[in-house]
């Protein structure tokens, strides 16, 4: 039985998210209500629900706009508000008006988000507390000359990156000494141009490798635990596809090393709530890359795994409420994939695509061991505005092999028409050997040339 | 326009926007800039036309000061109780039959390629020559005005608003040869108010 948290909870959120937030909350008896642009004022999800419409389409004046997030918690008397994944999820400015003006932000404190989403004070954070980072500059570099000094150290090619960056922007490399001024110069004028903070930090290009990731779940008390890694490695441009857990690559004396330690970072920084620390597996060493204050699209799969809510647990954080888990609670079973179907065309260069869905059917759950999650139903017009994400799969078995094959009949039992999906993508990727005998790294797409 | 709780001399401004209405092209609805607390302040029965304040919005503490917007013109037959808004609703819709007056008129445009150029009352009311007893006029004879100049106030159904010149048919700058109306005095929509000519 849970413990009391909120009666009202405002999703500042769209899509899939708000669907999946909201799903708990009903469970918990908690009454959501949906903060929507004009877009959404009709999405299916809001049928009959009570909704506040933030402003007109463009997230900059709707999902995007903390006052007006803020404003519409307070003025439909909620209590607390769930920012869901995406959008505001990462401002520690949404953070802080929420404590401004009585609303309790689900998630960590604003100063632990601020603390986390810039570069130098994270993953110096997370060297003191005992996880290894990429070698690179302590801080960020104030001239072309201590960049040289500093890439010469850590050995080429080394990678320049905006303090305050995100999304691939304000990103260089240097292969050679002779390369550096220029890189310097070009990633400070990016990252000026982008995020109005020129300060770049320079640390070595680790090429390919594996993503590997690992679920926090923190308290107000001091208590963390983790819910195992997942791998994300199938990406495409930065963009997760496939997610699974546990990583088919780590060995157990690497991996148990490395979730004690990202617990122990998470404890450090006095991290509160769901969170996912980034890392990369470079050779047998996994690096801290960055951490995610929020809840992440794929905690799906540790959720298959666990039995457990992730959502649950981030109200009750929030709530004030200690973690009634202990590590040795957390028992993770099988292995679980999930795939991300979008709506954009695999052949024709992932090109997005938006429209009617006059088709659409969900497949089976196969006794319990598939989960799909969606925001969509038929009739539905996918909408310009916004990310391209129709549903995720999630599969669950008890080995990687199982789960592989009820995904790949899951995805087969899947009707989309209207719009173009990237089943038949996922549908090559998982049936491919490369797949099968894990011969990919973050660079390549297994079994899609 | 400071209230409680805030402190600000200039109160930040927000545009309202007119809002079609499906069956009824003659009326318009005018939706929230934002979510907010809304304080309205025109009433049922009162003329509104772009510009003109309609309420104040608070967000987040901050009182917002919102004006009509382009298209937005008519009579007020609903509205909004205070309380909280927001751009899925409408703050009030408004009736276009009653729509203030503007130069596009036919009389006025008529009256325009005849030469002859005329302030004409928008709506009926009460004709004020200037803010108040023992206040300045806000035009008198010989004088230049441009667009944008307060005319006149005019009192309908117990609320006042203020008549701006300015609008299609009308130069940008005239002359006020001479006021048509005594202050106080009762005007029926399309009497002129003010004889004018063009000036340079």
């Amino acid at each position: 039985m849970s413990p009391p948290t909120f009666h009202r909870i405002l999703i500042a959120n769209r899509g899939d998210v708000a669907v999946r937030v909201a799903r708990t909350c009903r469970r918990l008896g908690i009454v959501p209500v949906f903060a929507v642009s004009d877009a959404d004022r009709d999405a299916p999800y809001t049928r009959g629900q009570e909704a506040v419409v933030l402003g007109p389409a463009r997230a900059t004046a709707s999902y995007l706009d903390p006052v007006r997030v803020v404003q519409a918690a307070v003025q439909t008397r909620c209590s607390a508000l769930h920012p869901g994944w995406g959008f505001l999820a990462e401002n520690p400015l949404l953070a802080s008006l929420c404590e401004q003006h009585g609303v309790t932000f689900i998630g960590p404190p604003a100063h632990v988000m601020a603390l986390m989403g810039t570069k130098s004070p994270a993953k110096r954070a997370m060297r003191a507390a005992g996880l290894d980072v990429i070698p690179g500059s302590d801080g960020p570099v104030p001239t072309a000359a201590e960049a040289r000094r500093v890439a010469d150290e850590v050995g080429y090619p080394v990678l320049f990156k905006a303090e305050s960056g995100g999304g691939g922007r304000g990103m260089r490399i240097a292969r050679a000494a002779a390369e550096v001024e220029g890189a310097f110069a070009d990633a400070q004028a990016e990252a000026r141009a982008a995020f109005g903070d020129d300060r770049v930090y320079v640390e070595r290009l680790i090429e390919g490798g594996r993503h590997v990731e690992i679920q926090l779940v923190a308290d107000r008390h001091g208590h963390a635990v983790h819910l195992g890694e997942r791998d994300c490695t199938v990406q495409r441009n930065h963009q997760k596809l496939i997610e699974e857990s546990p990583s088919p690559v780590l060995d157990d004396a690497l991996r148990a090393r490395t979730l004690a330690g990202a617990v122990a970072a998470a404890r450090a920084i006095g991290y509160v709530g769901a969170g996912t620390m980034e890392l990369l597996l470079d050779g047998d060493t996994l690096r801290f890359m960055e951490m995610n204050t929020r809840l992440q699209v794929e905690h799906t799969v540790s959720e298959a795994r666990s039995g457990l809510d992730l959502v649950a647990l981030q109200l009750e954080a929030a709530a004030g409420h200690r973690l009634r888990l202990r590590q040795e609670d957390v028992r993770l079973a099988g292995h679980a994939l999930e795939c991300r179907i979008n709506a954009e065309d695999p052949r024709d260069g992932f090109r997005p695509s938006p429209g009617r869905l006059t088709r659409w059917r969900l497949p089976g759950d196969q006794g319990g061991a598939i989960r799909v999650d969606t925001h969509v139903e038929e009739g539905y017009v996918v909408p310009p505005h916004y990310d391209s994400l129709l549903c995720k799969v999630i599969a669950h078995g008890d080995t990687r092999d199982q789960a592989i094959e009820r995904m790949l009949r899951a995805l087969a039992e899947l009707v989309c028409e209207g719009v173009a999906t990237t089943v038949p993508l996922h549908q090559q990727v998982l049936a491919s050997a490369d797949f099968r005998a894990h011969r990919y790294d973050t660079r390549t797409l297994p079994g899609w040339p | 326009m400071s209230t409680p709780g805030d402190s600000r001399l200039h109160a930040p401004t927000m545009v309202a926007t007119a809002v079609a209405v499906g069956a009824e092209p003659e009326r318009h609805q005018v939706h929230a800039p934002a979510p907010g607390w809304w304080r309205p302040r025109v009433g049922r029965g009162q003329v509104v036309q772009p510009g003109d304040p309609l309420g104040e919005l608070t967000v987040l503490g901050v009182v917002h000061r919102v004006v009509a917007g382009p298209g937005v013109h008519g009579a007020v037959v609903g509205d909004l109780a205070p309380g909280a808004a927001d751009p899925g609703r409408p703050l009030m819709t408004l009736d276009d039959r009653a729509r203030v007056h503007h130069a596009e008129d036919d009389a006025a445009v008529a009256a325009a390629a005849a030469g002859e150029l005329a302030v004409r009352a928008p709506s009926s009311g009460r004709f004020y020559s200037r803010p108040g007893p023992g206040k300045p006029h806000f035009v008198a004879v010989g004088d230049v005005i441009a667009t944008g100049h307060t005319v006149c106030l005019l009192e309908v159904m117990k609320t006042f608003h203020r008549v701006t010149f300015g609008g299609p048919g009308l130069p940008p700058r005239a002359k006020v040869l001479a006021i048509a109306q005594a202050d106080e005095a009762d005007v029926n929509a399309g009497d002129v108010l003010l004889h004018l000519e063009a000036a340079p």
